[in-house]
């Protein structure tokens, strides 16, 4: 397995339901991340379609695979380049059941999906109305070493990274659709992940106005002591690259045994508390 | 599900019912003393007015016949007091020319020749009339938009769509043609052509491009989640219509929603305060 992969977070704004134009310029970043000898491109939350869909998403929503995912998946191939990015899944038996997918190919093609298991419905968000949740993490063992993939919300909710980071992942990436008003939130909670899993975290926000809702951007690939490797600017298309050092990790992991110490015994009485909450 | 005109059928005893009791109980329950509505001697206008009047009681329904000199018509004054005799309904007639000239003298850019710039400052002073009623009386507006022309975007942002409440804005056009059948108004006004009345000769089907008939199919599909070919294919139209009228839908959406805002703060107007319409 390699010791570090060089990361792009490509933090675009997208056209809202123009597939064909997102993935125009997600081919441009790509090839841009390629000069720049990335290994690893991520995109944001929805980054095929936008964000603000509402009724709009069973218009877009597709398989994956599917169509779009074989086209960004040839693109991989070309550059020789693993991509990570966001789309409305449409479920295989079903016409109208969708989930909030991130989906994973690489130069050998298609490596797999996760599904947000935390939907957002509350303030400005209605993911519930539209999405089925996920049930299962997403992580992934590749040539990049093994790779966690969560969605935005599930950042607020410890559980899911550090069960990405227990069956495997030394690289949690949230890919994410942020407004202006959580930013504080991601700033401390992208940190708090990594440093108590020991794990770098590769955050990627949306950038750009949709509907009134103005995300902020800042994605950041964040070290496994909180630290910050790189970040992308505010506010505007951006295009950051950063080394994750797997080295890097043991001598934090020994520092800080967060993996060492857990206590699964306290697992059960979480699960009995939260269901009688 | 089929689109096929037969899919456009209501039952009207029962779309009547709630359309009458819904304007009875609103009223009730802001405590207004009737309502007031723009009478062009249209479809639509007179199908409002019908229901109101039916709801209320006539003497509860205002009508404002709101004419000017460039889209006079003494076929739809006819028909406005055609309904307003049918229906007991008081009425008050203001020629708005004069309050048109004014503006129009008044404002340095006013430019005759561009006419939906033009028509829309009809659109508005009429509101302008409408609204002072209501307010001067404690009467509620009522709306005469349907939902043809609400999906579409074809109505003047702040000018005839302004309202306290719309009766009809859950009806295609064809349905309300149906419903002014069944509430017994004449067939010249159930027929006629719809026009928004902003310009001289000005015709709805003409400028949307598209029958009524055909509009309210695909409009349908739309509200059924329907892809444009599927659409398209059922009722055997050109796929560019069908692209054309959903473009139109999705792109006037900024006309049917409060102002955009950028949110800033904890809970925002137009995005995310969710509150029930409540009186006092």
């Amino acid at each position: 397995m390699k010791e570090s992969v060089r990361i792009a977070l490509a933090q675009i704004s997208c056209n809202l339901g123009a597939k064909k134009q997102n993935m125009e310029k997600m081919a441009e970043y790509v090839w841009r991340a390629r000069d720049q000898g990335a290994e690893l491109i991520i995109f944001p939350e929805l980054s095929l379609t936008g964000y603000t869909l509402r009724d709009r998403v069973y218009s877009v929503a597709e398989t994956v695979p599917g169509n779009s995912t074989k086209i960004v998946a040839r693109l991989a191939k070309e550059a020789e380049l693993y991509v990570i990015f966001g789309m409305p899944e449409l479920a295989e038996r079903t016409q109208a059941t969708i989930y909030n997918t991130a989906v994973f190919v690489g130069p050998s093609g298609y490596i797999g999906k996760y599904r947000k298991l935390y939907l957002p419905t509350h303030s400005v968000f209605e993911e519930k109305r539209y999405f089925r949740p996920g049930y299962h993490t997403g992580v992934f063992d590749t040539e990049l070493g093994g790779i966690g993939l969560t969605i935005c919300y599930d950042i607020f909710f410890p559980e899911v990274t550090r069960l990405s980071r227990i069956q495997g992942a030394q690289l949690i990436v949230c890919i994410s659709a942020s407004p202006t008003t959580r930013r504080a939130y991601f700033e401390t909670l992208t940190m708090a992940r990594s440093i108590e899993n020991a794990a770098f975290l590769a955050y990627v926000n949306l950038v750009g106005i949709e509907d009134g809702l103005q995300f902020w951007g800042g994605s950041r690939l964040v070290g496994p002591s909180g630290e910050l490797v790189t970040v992308a600017a505010c506010d505007k298309e951006d295009l950051a690259v950063g080394e994750a050092n797997y080295v890097d990790i043991k001598p934090i992991e020994t520092f800080i045994p967060t993996l060492k110490d857990l206590r699964p015994d306290l697992f059960g009485k979480l699960k009995e508390a939260a269901e009688e909450l | 599900m089929r689109l096929e005109p037969a899919v456009l059928d209501l039952d009207w005893n029962e779309v009547e019912r709630r359309a009458r009791l819904f304007i009875k109980k609103y009223v009730e329950q802001t405590s207004s003393s009737g309502v007031v509505l723009g009478l062009s001697g249209g479809v639509d206008s007179s199908t409002s007015a019908a229901l109101a009047a039916l709801a209320l009681g006539g003497d509860k329904v205002t009508g404002l016949l709101l004419p000017e000199r460039e889209t006079y018509s003494n076929i739809d004054v006819q028909h406005a007091k055609h309904i307003s005799e049918r229906f007991q309904i008081r009425t008050e007639t203001i020629d708005i020319t004069s309050a048109l000239d004014a503006f129009y003298r008044s404002t340095p850019s006013f430019d005759g020749r561009d006419k939906v710039t033009k028509g829309n400052i009809k659109a508005r002073m009429r509101m302008i009339y409408v609204y002072y009623y209501a307010n001067k009386y404690g009467l509620l507006v009522c709306g005469n938009s349907d939902k043809s022309e609400t999906m579409m975007g074809y109505f003047t942002k702040w000018g005839d769509v302004s309202a306290d409440f719309a009766p009809l804005m859950d009806l295609y056009k064809t349905q309300v043609r149906k419903l002014a059948r069944h509430l017994g108004l004449p067939e010249q006004i159930v027929k006629k052509p719809s026009s928004p009345g902003l310009w001289p000769g000005q015709s709805a089907e003409q400028e949307l491009g598209v029958d009524y008939e055909t509009l309210d199919l695909i409009l349908c599909g739309l509200e059924h989640f329907m892809d444009s070919e599927e659409i398209a294919s059922q009722i055997q139209a050109d796929i560019e219509l069908v692209q054309r009228v959903m473009f139109r839908w999705l792109t006037s959406e900024h006309k049917r929603r409060m102002p955009l805002t950028t949110k800033i703060q904890y809970r925002t107007p137009g995005m995310d305060f969710r509150l029930a319409r409540v009186t006092a």
